[in-house]
C-alpha cells in the first residue's frame, strides 16, 4: 500500500514534469456539470470496488464508506475483506491498520501527496474544473444525469491512471479506472448522506 | 680600460632591461596572461597512490564544474515564480551557464531499466522479511495492496509485481534524495521544525574552466542578475548558491584586493622613509626602479619556466618589494655617508663582499621554500629569488653610475637616525639578571607552544558563503566529497561484494544517526552473488508456496501462477554495471564508479550526513574489510601541511648551519654574531606566538626561515662596519630603512584575510622587530668586549 502510494508519487510527478497550464478556457460539458452537482460540504456514503484483473476468474470484490469534507479530505475506510484506513488531507496521506499508522507520506517531502490528493477529492466530488489542467473533459450530459470520460493529457500519467470515467448526477454515482495492463477497476457509490450528521463519529475523529 | 668595465655592464644590463621589458608587453597585452587561482594548485601532488588520487579527482571534478541554487519562498508557486525570474536571467548566458534539465523521459528510462531485472532487486530489509516471515504473510499483504484504494495506478499490471516488493526496492533508492520532480522543477523543502520553506533546486553547469578568472567573473556576474531578478518577483526569496566556483572567486577576489593594498601599502611606506631620509626624489625612483625590475625580470623568467603562475605568487612578489630594497638602500646609505671624494663605483667594490654576501644568504633563505613540496611555494621561491637577483644586478650595474656623491644630501632625520645606534654597554649583574629573566620567559613561551596543522584553519571563504554551503548540504543530504570509502578489488564483482561487506557495518551507523545514509554503486547493481541470493529467495519463498496460495484465494485462472512465475523469472536476469552505467539511470550516480583502474577495480562509497563530530566512529567502520579504505582528503592534506611543518623546522636549523659555513670563511670567530640576532629573534616570536597561544603552522615555520635570510643581512651590514663610527652609521641606517620597509611589507602581510599570508606576516613582523631591536647588541667590539670589561 505504502509502496504503490510512493510509486504513484514518482509516476504521477513525473507525468506532471511537462504538464503546462494547457487547460480549455471553458468547458461546456464541465460547466453543466458543475451546475447539476449538489457539492454539500461533507459527503458521505458506501462505496463498493470491483477490481477485474487480467488472468483472474473473478473479480475482486471490496467495500467500506467514504466522507468527502470540503476544504478537509477524504476519509476511505475498506471494511471488507481487509480492514483499513486511508486519510488525505492538504498535507499528508495517511493510511491506518487497526489504531496503527502504517504509512504517513509528508506533502512537504513528497509534493505529489497534494496532487494525488486533490484528483481524489476532486474525482469524488465530481468537481471536474479542478481536473481541467491534467485531463481532457469529454461526454455528454443529459438534463438529470451525466457521463464524462477523462483522458489524461500527459502519456506518463495515461500510463499510470489509464482512462477514467465517470457517471453521476447530484454526485458521482460511479468511477470506472481501465489501465493499460488489462486491470479494470469499478466503484459504485451508494446510500450519500449530507450534511452535518453525515459522518459517523469514528470518521469525524480522523479529522 | 678599467674605467670602462663598469660603463659596459651597465650597458649589457640596460639591454637585458630591455628584453625584458619587451617579453613582458609580449605577455600581458599580446598574450594577455592572466594568473591562475586554483587554491589546489598550491597543494602538493601526491603520487603515492594513483587509485586513491584517482577517486578523489573522480569526486571532485564532478563537484567542481557544477553550481547548485536553492530558490526559496514560504509557497511553492512564489518559489517557482522567483526560480523562474531567475532561470530567465540564466537561459541569456547559456554559453557560461547550463542548467540541466529533467524530462519525463529520462524518468521512464530509467524506470525501465530496473522493471527488466526486477525479480535480482531486494532490499535489505525485504531480505530479511522473506527469509523470516512465512507465507501467510505475503499472501495477505498481497491481497491488503490488492483491495486498497491505490493499488490502480503503479508501474505495469498488478500481477507484475503482486508482492510490492520491486516497489519497495524503488522506494528505497528514492530515499536516497529528498528531491523530487514538482511542476516540471525540482523540488526541496527544509523541515516544517525550520520553517517548512519549499525551494527549486537549480543544477547548473559551468561550461569553462572555474578557476579561470574571467569565467569567475562572468558566472558571479551572472548570478548576481538572476538573484537581483528573482527577487525583483518575489521580495521574501530566499537564495542559496553554492559552488568550488563561488569559493575560488571569492579567493580570487581577496587575493587581488590585497595584492593592492598590501602592495601599494608597502610602496607607499617605502617611498615616505625614503623621501624622509634622502629629502630627494631620485634615490626614491632609483630603488622603485630596482625592485620593478626585479618583478618584471621574475615574471618573464617563470612565465618561462612554468608557463603559468598563480595569483597567490604574485601576492608574494608584492611582499619580495621588502627584501629586493635592501640593496639599493645599503649603497645609498653608505654613498651618503662616505667621503665625497670616494668613487662610486669604487664604493660599490668595496660594498661588494656584503651585497654578495647578503644576496646568498637571503636566496639561500628563499630556497628553502623551494625544498617544500607545495608547487606554488615552490614557484613562489623562484619567483622571489629571482627579483632578488635581478633587483641586485640592477642595484649592482646601475647604482654607481646614477649615483654620485653629490646627488644625496641627507635630511636631519638621517644624520639623527644614524647616530640613535645603542649598545647593551657594560655587562653588570642587574642586566645579566635581565638577560635571564628574559630567557626564562622564551623558554616557558617555546613549551606552551601548540601545533594545529588543520587545513580548515586556512580556509577563509566569506561566512555568507560557507553558512549558505553548509544549508544547501542540510537541505539535500548530500555526501562530502572530500571524505569517503573507497573500495578496491580484483574483478567488477569483488568490489561489489566489497561495498555490501561494508554497507553492513554502515547500516547500524545509519540506525544511530551517525550518518544519514550513504550512496553506492552496489545499491543499484547489487554484486552477482547477491542478486542470485535475492533471485533464490524470491524462488523459495514467494513463487513456491504464497504465489498459489494467493492465485487460489483471488480467484486466479489456472495459468496465472505459471505465467507469473514465468514472468517473474524472465526478469531475474543479472544485472551488470555495465548495463546500469550505459543508462540514463546512472546518471546521478557516475562519479561513484572508478570501474577498471591500473591497479584493480575500484569504487567509492559517499556518506550523507556525516558530521564531524561523528568522524571518529565512522571512518572505523570499515576497518578488518578487505580492500576497504577510508580516504579523508581533510585529513590527509592536514596530515601532510603537519609532516611538512616538521620537517621545514629542520630545514630551518639546517640553514643556519650551512650560512654559518658560508660565513665562517669571511668573519671566523666572529660568525655567531651574524646569525646570532635572526636566531634570537626567531626564538622570541616563537615564544611570543605560545604566550599567545597562536597554534604553530607550516607558515609560521616558513616566515622563520625567510626571517634568517632577512636578519643574516643585517648581521652582515651590522659586522662589516663595526670598526668605523661613520660606516657604522651607515649599516646602522641601512638597517633601519630596510627593517622598516621590511615590517611594512611583510607587517602588511599580517592584515592578509588569506590566513596562511597572516600566520606569514604575524611571525615576520615580531621577527624583523626583534632583529632591528637587537642586532647592534651583536656589534663586535660592544656587547661582549664590555662584558668582558
Amino acid at each position: 500500500m505504502k509502496k504503490m502510494l510512493l510509486i504513484v508519487c514518482c509516476v504521477i510527478s513525473s507525468a506532471l514534469v511537462t504538464t503546462g497550464s494547457q487547460a480549455d478556457d471553458k468547458n461546456p460539458l464541465v460547466a453543466q456539470i458543475q451546475a447539476m452537482l449538489a457539492k454539500p460540504t461533507t459527503l458521505c456514503g458506501r462505496f463498493d470496488q470491483t477490481k477485474q484483473l487480467s488472468g483472474m476468474k473473478k473479480p475482486l470484490l471490496s467495500n467500506g464508506r467514504f466522507c468527502v469534507v470540503n476544504g478537509k479530505g477524504v476519509v476511505w475506510r475498506t471494511l471488507q475483506p481487509f480492514p483499513s484506513v486511508l486519510r488525505l488531507t492538504r498535507d499528508e496521506i495517511v493510511n491506518y491498520q487497526g489504531d496503527k499508522v502504517a504509512m504517513r507520506l509528508d506533502a512537504n517531502q513528497e509534493p505529489a501527496v497534494r496532487m494525488i490528493n486533490n484528483v481524489m477529492f476532486s474525482l469524488l466530488g465530481g468537481d471536474l474544473s479542478q481536473l481541467d489542467t491534467l485531463f481532457v473533459v469529454d461526454g455528454k450530459a443529459t438534463a438529470t444525469n451525466w457521463h464524462a470520460t477523462l483522458t489524461a493529457r500527459q502519456p506518463g500519467l495515461a500510463k499510470a491512471i489509464g482512462a477514467v470515467s465517470l457517471d453521476g448526477a447530484a454526485y458521482v454515482n460511479t468511477i470506472h479506472m481501465d489501465e493499460a495492463s488489462g486491470d479494470h477497476t469499478t466503484i459504485v457509490f451508494s446510500a450519500m448522506q449530507s450534511g452535518d450528521k453525515a459522518m459517523l463519529p469514528e470518521d469525524a475523529a480522523l479529522f | 680600460m678599467k674605467k670602462n668595465k663598469p660603463t659596459i655592464f651597465a650597458a649589457l644590463w640596460a639591454a637585458i632591461v630591455c628584453l625584458l621589458l619587451a617579453h613582458n608587453a609580449y605577455l600581458w597585452i599580446g598574450k594577455r596572461i592572466s594568473p591562475d587561482t586554483d587554491i589546489m594548485a598550491l597543494l602538493p601532488v601526491q603520487q603515492r597512490d594513483p587509485v586513491l588520487q584517482l577517486s578523489f579527482t573522480h569526486m571532485v571534478d564532478t563537484a567542481q564544474q557544477r553550481a547548485l541554487v536553492l530558490v526559496g519562498a514560504t509557497d511553492w508557486s512564489e518559489a517557482k515564480r522567483a526560480a523562474d525570474a531567475y532561470s530567465e536571467v540564466l537561459k541569456l548566458h547559456a554559453d557560461v551557464l547550463q542548467t540541466t534539465a529533467m524530462t519525463e523521459q529520462t524518468q521512464q528510462d530509467w524506470l525501465a531499466l530496473f522493471a527488466a531485472h526486477r525479480a535480482v532487486l531486494l532490499t535489505t530489509a525485504q531480505q530479511k522479511n522473506l527469509q523470516e516471515r512465512d507465507a501467510t504473510y505475503w499472501v495477505e499483504s498481497a491481497q491488503r495492496a490488492l483491495y486498497s484504494p491505490f493499488s490502480g495506478p503503479k508501474l505495469g499490471a498488478w500481477r507484475d509485481d503482486p508482492f510490492g516488493l520491486f516497489a519497495g526496492w524503488l522506494q528505497e533508492r528514492a530515499q536516497e534524495t529528498p528531491v523530487r520532480p514538482r511542476d516540471g522543477a525540482l523540488f526541496v523543502a527544509d523541515a516544517a521544525a525550520n520553517g517548512g520553506r519549499q525551494y527549486v533546486l537549480l543544477s547548473l553547469t559551468i561550461q569553462h574552466p572555474v578557476f579561470e578568472m574571467g569565467t569567475q567573473q562572468a558566472v558571479t556576474k551572472i548570478f548576481d542578475q538572476a538573484r537581483a531578478a528573482a527577487l525583483a518577483v518575489v521580495p521574501g526569496a530566499e537564495l542559496i548558491t553554492s559552488g568550488v566556483i563561488l569559493h575560488a572567486a571569492a579567493a580570487g577576489e581577496q587575493a587581488r584586493g590585497e595584492t593592492w593594498t598590501i602592495g601599494l601599502g608597502s610602496i607607499l611606506g617605502i617611498i615616505l622613509l625614503m623621501w624622509v631620509t634622502f629629502r630627494s626624489i631620485k634615490p626614491i625612483l632609483l630603488i622603485v626602479l630596482s625592485i620593478v625590475i626585479g618583478c618584471l625580470g621574475a615574471l618573464s623568467i617563470c612565465w618561462m619556466l612554468f608557463d603559468h603562475i598563480h595569483l597567490l605568487t604574485l601576492v608574494f612578489g608584492a611582499s619580495l618589494i621588502g627584501v629586493a630594497q635592501d640593496y639599493g638602500i645599503f649603497f645609498l646609505c653608505h654613498r651618503l655617508k662616505a667621503d665625497a671624494q670616494l668613487d662610486s663605483t669604487a664604493l660599490l667594490r668595496r660594498l661588494m663582499p656584503s651585497l654578495a654576501l647578503t644576496l646568498i644568504a637571503a636566496i639561500i633563505g628563499y630556497a628553502g621554500l623551494a625544498f617544500t613540496p607545495f608547487p606554488g611555494l615552490r614557484s613562489m621561491a623562484v619567483f622571489s629569488a629571482l627579483g632578488l637577483i635581478f633587483a641586485w644586478l640592477t642595484v649592482v650595474c646601475w647604482f654607481p653610475q646614477l649615483v654620485s656623491a653629490q646627488t644625496l644630501k641627507g635630511g636631519r632625520f638621517a644624520r639623527w637616525y644614524g647616530a640613535t645606534i645603542w649598545s647593551s654597554g657594560k655587562m653588570n649583574l642587574g642586566k645579566w639578571g635581565l638577560v635571564l629573566v628574559l630567557a626564562a620567559g622564551v623558554v616557558a613561551g617555546i613549551l606552551q607552544l601548540t601545533t594545529n596543522d588543520d587545513i580548515r584553519l586556512l580556509q577563509n571563504s566569506p561566512p555568507q558563503l560557507i553558512a549558505d554551503q553548509i544549508k544547501l548540504s542540510r537541505l539535500l543530504d548530500a555526501p562530502t566529497p572530500v571524505q569517503f570509502y573507497l573500495l578496491r578489488g580484483n574483478s567488477e564483482q569483488q568490489v561489489l561484494e566489497r561495498e555490501e561487506n561494508l554497507k553492513q557495518r554502515l547500516d547500524p551507523l545509519v540506525a544511530q544517526h551517525k550518518i544519514s545514509g550513504y550512496q553506492a554503486i552496489s545499491n543499484w547493481v547489487p554484486s552477482e552473488k547477491t542478486q542470485r541470493g535475492n533471485l533464490a529467495l524470491l524462488q523459495g519463498k514467494i513463487l513456491s508456496g504464497p504465489l498459489n496460495q494467493l492465485a487460489t484465494q483471488i480467484g486466479a485462472e489456472d495459468t496465472w501462477s505459471a505465467d507469473t512465475r514465468k514472468q517473474m523469472m524472465d526478469s531475474g536476469h543479472i544485472l551488470t554495471v555495465t548495463q546500469f552505467m550505459d543508462s540514463p539511470a546512472s546518471e546521478p550516480w557516475k562519479h561513484l564508479w572508478l570501474g577498471q583502474t591500473a591497479d584493480g577495480y575500484a569504487s567509492i562509497i559517499a556518506l550523507r550526513g556525516l558530521a564531524q563530530s561523528n568522524l571518529a566512529v565512522v571512518q572505523h567502520a570499515g576497518d578488518g574489510l578487505d580492500g576497504v579504505q577510508w580516504v579523508d582528503k581533510v585529513g590527509e592534506i592536514s596530515g601532510v601541511l603537519g609532516q611538512y611543518r616538521h620537517y621545514m623546522a629542520w630545514v630551518v636549523t639546517c640553514a643556519y648551519a650551512i650560512v654559518f659555513c658560508l660565513l665562517f670563511g669571511r668573519y671566523r670567530g666572529a660568525t655567531w654574531r651574524v646569525l646570532a640576532p635572526a636566531a634570537f629573534a626567531s626564538l622570541i616570536t616563537l615564544a611570543i606566538l605560545g604566550w599567545t597561544h597562536h597554534p604553530v603552522q607550516l607558515f609560521h615555520v616558513l616566515a622563520l626561515m625567510l626571517l634568517l635570510g632577512v636578519g643574516v643581512d643585517y648581521g652582515i651590514f651590522m659586522q662589516e662596519k663595526a670598526d668605523d663610527a661613520n660606516k657604522l652609521s651607515a649599516a646602522w641606517l641601512a638597517i633601519g630603512l630596510s627593517a622598516a620597509n621590511t615590517l611594512l611589507s611583510f607587517g602588511l602581510l599580517a592584515l592578509s584575510h588569506t590566513p596562511a599570508l597572516q600566520a606569514f606576516g604575524v611571525t615576520m613582523l615580531i621577527g624583523i622587530a626583534m632583529v632591528w631591536v637587537i642586532v647592534p647588541l651583536f656589534r663586535k667590539g660592544d656587547a661582549v668586549q664590555s662584558g668582558k670589561g
